[in-house]
């Protein structure tokens, strides 16, 4: 076996191990726990399989739903990401401004999002507006205090060679903070990025009208008992959080593979 | 032995001078009281003594990255460049993009920057290793581009606080011998902290013990040494003498 097989291997064998053992309990739940006219209740993968996904009618609903939600998820990523990297460099800058905002930043972190969700249907109405609020109140944290983290952790001796050099405050920010601080900008952005995938299902869920998104789909198959195809878009919705996770860890290792978290394992010190 | 020790008179205008500088922290720590010594224009002068005894926080008073509580520091010559014990690269820069941060931080136009960049790196043995991040390199070669980094501005006064004391001996004794080339090539004054004797004695031409806090300089001992020194003066039972000197002076000091 080639070195790149093997490691190949040990990348992919323990979770495709996992994966096989919870499909392995699906069935015997299914099978043996469940009695049959319970079944609804779990059906089967291959049941899944063939209403949630192979059907037609139902794949282009779910495909429908899942690109409304995408739309939803990235608006509100790129608002609650422009916003939080704004604050969080202001923060930076002068600490009156962030003992200003920073409180205010947890407590947007403490509130309930599904007691306020109604609150914004009434205040913004039920459409596409709406829902991209519920997914920047839900991604906006991880973002700020991730990106203030970075800045913020630059080491003394390095703002010393800056201040010894008589850096600007614009090049301090520039050529030290900001490339410091991306890996943790990063992995608030990973972060960020499925909680906005949740952010736009939980908006849709509650904000029925306009274009249905997954979370108006995992409603309505709820409410009628459509085990099959609502199993298929939790699914879509896991492959949606997951397809996120995966873009920001390659857009890590693009702009950020200086860093120890991104080096090979034989790199690392 | 208590008091301020006076240092050798310095012959001609010396490139850095310790004026009555003491530096008391907020929380009443005395680090540095009553140091007055010079370095003179071309020397290189070492402060060795116990860890904490404020040598680092008088190189940093003589960088301006800490203001004294009392006292001054003159500088007759500037630039002044300073090389930490950590090599402070850039992890994200190459080699090349790390020596040319100062030029960068000081407007040096890009072409003279690439100039002096190359030549800093020629003179430090890293040619070859241009496009290599800090991380592919070994400690002894990142010391080298933090070198080359301070050599860029083309300091008329070198600050070196115990650049080589987290390396191993064998790259320390070389990278010792690579600095007085420079040293001899360059042309600048230089103060180095460091916590090795022999390191100091093979290095300086004076030294200044320190005691503990709150550090004050103590005693000073000339080296008897000519430049240019190479590696073959270690075996010298001279150079032995002098270190043996210089560890029972510091060992008075700490006692």
């Amino acid at each position: 076996m080639s070195a790149r097989l093997r490691s190949a291997a040990r990348v992919a064998l323990p979770p495709a191990t996992v994966a096989l053992a919870v499909v392995g309990i699906w069935f015997f739940i299914t099978y043996v726990v469940l009695a049959p006219r319970r079944r609804f209740l779990l059906p089967p993968p291959q049941d899944v399989i063939r209403v949630g996904i192979l059907d037609g009618d139902h794949l282009n609903e779910i495909l429908g739903a899942l690109g409304q939600s995408v739309a939803v998820a990235i608006v509100g990523l790129l608002i609650a990401t422009l916003l939080g990297f704004v604050f969080a460099v202001a923060m930076s800058q002068a600490r009156w401004v962030e003992r200003s905002i920073y409180p205010w930043a947890v407590v947007l972190q403490t509130v309930p999002i599904l007691a306020i969700v109604p609150l914004i249907g009434f205040w913004f109405k039920f459409g596409f507006p709406s829902r991209v609020i519920v997914c920047v109140l839900i991604a906006l944290f991880p973002i700020i205090t991730n990106t203030l983290f970075g800045l913020k952790s630059a080491d003394r001796d390095h703002h010393d060679l800056f201040t010894l050099n008589e850096a600007s405050r614009s090049q301090r920010l520039l050529l030290l903070q900001l490339p410091w601080a991306l890996p943790a900008i990063i992995t608030g952005l990973r972060i960020s990025a499925g909680l906005s995938v949740i952010g736009a299902i939980v908006g849709d869920y509650f904000f029925q009208q306009g274009s249905p998104g997954l979370g108006r789909l995992l409603s309505d198959y709820t409410y009628q008992l459509e085990s099959e195809q609502l199993i298929a878009t939790v699914f879509f919705c896991c492959l949606l959080g997951l397809t996120a996770f995966w873009l920001f860890g390659l857009l890590g290792r693009i702009v950020a593979g200086w860093h120890e978290s991104y080096a090979p394992a034989g790199e690392r010190s | 032995m208590t008091g301020a020790v006076h240092a050798p008179a310095a012959a001609a205008v010396p490139a850095l001078a310790f004026r009555g500088v003491a530096k008391r922290f907020p929380d009443g720590t005395e680090a540095v009281d009553r140091v007055d010594f010079e370095v003179p224009a071309g020397s290189l002068t070492a402060i060795v003594g116990p860890s904490g005894c404020g040598k680092s926080t008088l190189l940093r008073i003589a960088a301006g990255l800490v203001p004294a509580t009392a006292g001054e520091v003159a500088i007759a010559e500037k630039p002044v460049g300073f090389v930490f014990q950590d090599p402070t690269l850039l992890p994200w820069r190459d080699v090349r993009s790390n020596v040319e941060l100062l030029g960068q931080l000081h407007g040096v136009p890009a072409g003279e920057r690439r100039r002096r960049a190359e030549e800093a790196i020629a003179l430090t043995g890293l040619t070859g290793f241009e496009r290599h991040l800090p991380r592919a390199l070994s400690g002894g070669m990142r010391m080298r581009a933090s070198l080359a980094r301070a050599l860029t501005l083309q300091p008329r006064v070198l600050l070196l606080d115990e650049p080589f004391g987290a390396l191993d001996e064998i790259t320390r004794e070389r990278l010792n011998e690579e600095l007085l080339k420079l040293h001899q090539a360059g042309g600048f004054s230089a103060l180095l902290v460091t916590h090795s004797v022999a390191e100091a004695v093979f290095l300086a031409s004076r030294i200044a013990i320190m005691s503990p806090r709150p550090g004050r300089i103590v005693d000073w001992l000339d080296v008897p040494f000519d430049y240019p020194r190479d590696a073959a003066l270690r075996s010298d039972p001279a150079f032995h003498a002098v270190v043996a000197k210089v560890s029972e002076s510091l060992r008075r000091v700490i006692a």
